[in-house]
């Protein structure tokens, strides 16, 4: 096959209203929506891929942080929640946030699906269940642990402050092969290193002969009875999402991937669909982070190193997941204190300097996604329960503990409140005794759930085990929408392997 | 006589209000001049010359930063920043500087040390909005200063020159607005994947970040 004879069709092909009629649409070309595509293709079905955003290729990369973000994040990366204001994102670009994030792959833990499966009534979505879906995909995408030679001290000193104190910690597992360290991932990964949907599952789609219609945005999905038809939209320009034709794409069954943000406005923008249970939209969750910087004497050089290299999961149980970053410098200086000299000396310390964060397991922190009107971007309404702020603080303390066992200075914990910078163990304690309010805290919220989750009782979920709507035959949900709970660590390889098993049952439906 | 001059203070006012800002160095492509004048005086203070980074707020064209961002940004969020603006740049006229009337002005017309007054105590309020208000500005501004090449350079955290393989997906994807049609290259322009060689930190840096004339 050459090069042109794949159906993949940008912006600036389209010339007329696009008609096409396929076996499955799938919505959204994130984790969720690329591997349903090319497990449908493998199957023998004839499947479009519809995607928003455009292909970017490295060229198209902005190392700039704030470019990085207008161009290929929904809102400009602008996007926050209200109630308690945390910032939050959704990727719009071919490969969805897989282009965007740090390729970080965890199974979910045997005791969060054991809680899913008792709580949700659900019977097959225990680890042995998933076990061959994660390993299917992990085998694709050659998940493997972050190797020593990129980690640099960044990550290196994390593993070092926690074998002092005692905490498992363990290289973190991604999708990437022959990464060098150059900690871009959230920039778009220039080595070509990680393997996001855009250079993998969407590629292998294209030559089994899936159609990718991309700059296309779905706006409503058609239905007749209980049987979806198809999906419909327009096509839009590339940043701006001014439209211009029309698409239609009629299909014997619809698979929504277009993210727990946008799946639910797209079901409540085509009718109300699939609600009976009144669950669509609601049970919104996050894994809400808090971060923290530590200054060592020596230089750290963080810009060098795997972006997530390690990672804790010592204390799942207790409600938070510790883990190693890097970021653009202005992402990062966002959370640092001061202004003027004093913010200019902070910055300068940025070389000498980990920045390490947590994410939180805050189920009892639920909200809603409304649609906003006349506007296709969700209004995110959630709130940081006050019992779950402690957990928080919590996960700083800790980190603050982890920082000066491995020969930090100081800590600036980045909250309201307690002193910007710590200077030992000691003074650190502030950060489990002071009464800390959600506002204190600068959180960031990229993990998103639960806004269509499956449940085994119709009346208390959206979508059953297997992802299908229970009140439609043909329509399905294949993104961490389905997600009855938040699962505690990275979502993108439970994305992954539900997708799969969605798909699989689909091929076998249809 | 009392309509006249009520008038006449009223025409005062707004003209304070709104008028007599500096024309623009650059044509801007999305700010207003008071909104450049807004973001020009946030970075002054915000990122002072001199101290731990030689180059300041301004010297980094701070304000430049912000305008191809508001002008890369989408209506809504666009109108978003602009209201930010707006609402920092006047809010001392309700809540003044220290400085007794001299701080009854707005942002952009108070001298240094008031705006740093002010700044800080936006930074140390006790209501979380004025706080976020505060971080809000202070990232468009930080964004614009690490924007800046002399700004990474001098904290050695300038990006660094990689060699991009090329794959089977950049024989489909053309550049964003162009048609495929526009693609030429072939599978005999495929290079190896990478082999995972670690970045060295005296590698050199992208183009457009190392030193000037190096």
């Amino acid at each position: 096959m050459s090069e042109g004879d794949v159906d993949l069709r940008v912006f600036a092909d389209y010339d007329r209203d696009v008609v096409e009629s396929v076996d499955v649409a799938v919505v959204g070309s994130g984790p969720g929506g690329a591997v349903a595509a090319k497990e449908l293709t493998d199957a023998g079905l004839r499947v479009a891929l519809i995607e928003e955003g455009p292909p970017f290729t490295p060229r198209e990369y902005r190392v700039d942080g704030g470019l990085s973000m207008a161009r290929t994040m929904r809102e400009g990366g602008l996007r926050a929640t209200v109630g308690t204001v945390m910032p939050t994102m959704q990727a719009i670009c071919l490969g969805g946030g897989s282009l965007v994030n740090s390729a970080i792959c965890n199974r979910a833990p045997d005791f969060v699906l054991e809680r899913w499966c008792e709580r949700f009534a659900l019977k097959q979505t225990t680890a042995a269940d998933l076990a061959p879906h994660y390993d299917a995909v992990g085998e694709y995408l050659g998940i493997s642990a972050t190797p020593e030679n990129v980690q640099g001290r960044r990550n290196l000193l994390f593993r070092d402050g926690c074998r002092a104190l005692g905490i498992d910690c363990e290289p973190i597992a991604r999708n990437v092969r022959g990464c060098r360290g150059s900690g871009e991932c959230f920039t778009g990964c220039r080595s070509r290193a990680k393997q996001s949907m855009d250079i993998t599952y969407v590629p292998d789609a294209l030559r089994g002969g899936a159609t990718v219609l991309t700059s296309a945005r779905v706006e409503v999905v058609r239905t007749s009875g209980r049987r979806a038809t198809g999906v419909a939209g327009h096509i839009v320009a590339p940043f701006s999402g001014r439209p211009s034709h029309r698409f239609r794409v009629d299909a014997n069954a619809v698979v929504l991937a277009a993210g727990c943000m946008a799946t639910p406005v797209l079901l409540a923008r085509s009718g109300d669909l699939a609600n009976r249970s009144g669950q669509v939209g609601r049970n919104l969750q996050f894994h809400p982070g808090v971060a923290a910087m530590g200054v060592f004497s020596e230089r750290v050089n963080p810009q060098f190193g795997a972006t997530q290299g390690y990672q804790s999961k010592h204390f799942l149980r207790d409600g938070f997941k510790l883990e190693t970053l890097w970021a653009p410098p202005p992402v990062l200086a966002v959370r640092m204190p001061g202004s003027g000299a004093a913010l200019k000396q902070r910055l300068a310390a940025v070389p000498f300097a980990a920045i390490w964060d947590a994410i939180g397991s805050c189920n009892r922190s639920v909200g809603r996604v409304v649609a906003r009107r006349g506007s296709i971007d969700p209004r995110l309404e959630w709130r940081l329960h006050p019992e779950d702020a402690p957990i928080l603080a919590q996960a700083l303390f800790t980190l603050a503990r982890i920082f000066f066992a491995a020969g930090a200075r100081s800590v600036l914990p980045g909250v309201h409140g307690i002193p910007e910078e710590l200077h030992s163990p000691e003074e650190a304690r502030i950060l489990g005794t002071h009464p800390i309010r959600p506002g204190d805290l600068v959180l960031g919220g990229n993990h998103a759930f639960c806004t269509t989750r499956m449940h085994g009782d119709p009346a208390q979920g959206v979508v059953d085990e297997l992802g299908r709507c229970h009140d439609f035959d043909n329509l399905y949900v294949a993104d961490s929408g389905v997600f009855p709970q938040c699962p505690s660590v990275n979502p993108m390889w439970t994305v992954m392997a539900l997708a799969r098993r969605t798909a699989l049952a689909v091929a076998a439906a249809h | 006589m009392f309509a006249a001059l009520t008038a006449a203070l009223v025409v005062y006012a707004l003209v304070r209000v709104f008028a007599g800002y500096p024309a623009a160095q650059q044509p801007a492509q999305a700010l207003r001049r008071r909104e450049l004048a807004l973001v020009s005086a946030v970075a002054d203070a915000l990122l002072p010359p001199g101290g731990a980074i030689p180059e300041s707020g301004r010297e980094a064209d701070v304000a430049g930063y912000v305008d191809r961002l508001v002008a890369a940004s989408q209506p809504r969020q666009r109108a978003l920043m602009r209201a930010l603006f707006f609402l920092f740049e006047h809010a001392t006229l309700f809540f003044p500087a220290p400085g007794g009337l001299r701080g009854l002005r707005r942002f952009s017309a108070l001298d240094v040390s008031a705006r740093e007054a002010v700044l800080e105590r936006w930074r140390t309020s006790r209501l979380f909005p004025r706080r976020l208000v505060f971080t809000s500005l202070r990232a468009l501004c930080t964004l614009g200063y690490f924007a800046s090449p002399g700004v990474l350079r001098s904290l050695h955290l300038a990006p660094y020159a990689i060699d991009t393989p090329l794959c089977q997906a950049d024989l489909w994807y053309p550049p964003i607005g162009a048609p495929r049609a526009s693609l030429r290259r072939t599978r005999a322009d495929l290079t190896p994947p990478s082999g995972g060689t670690p970045l060295a930190l005296d590698a050199p840096l992208l183009a457009g970040y190392g030193e000037p004339g190096a």
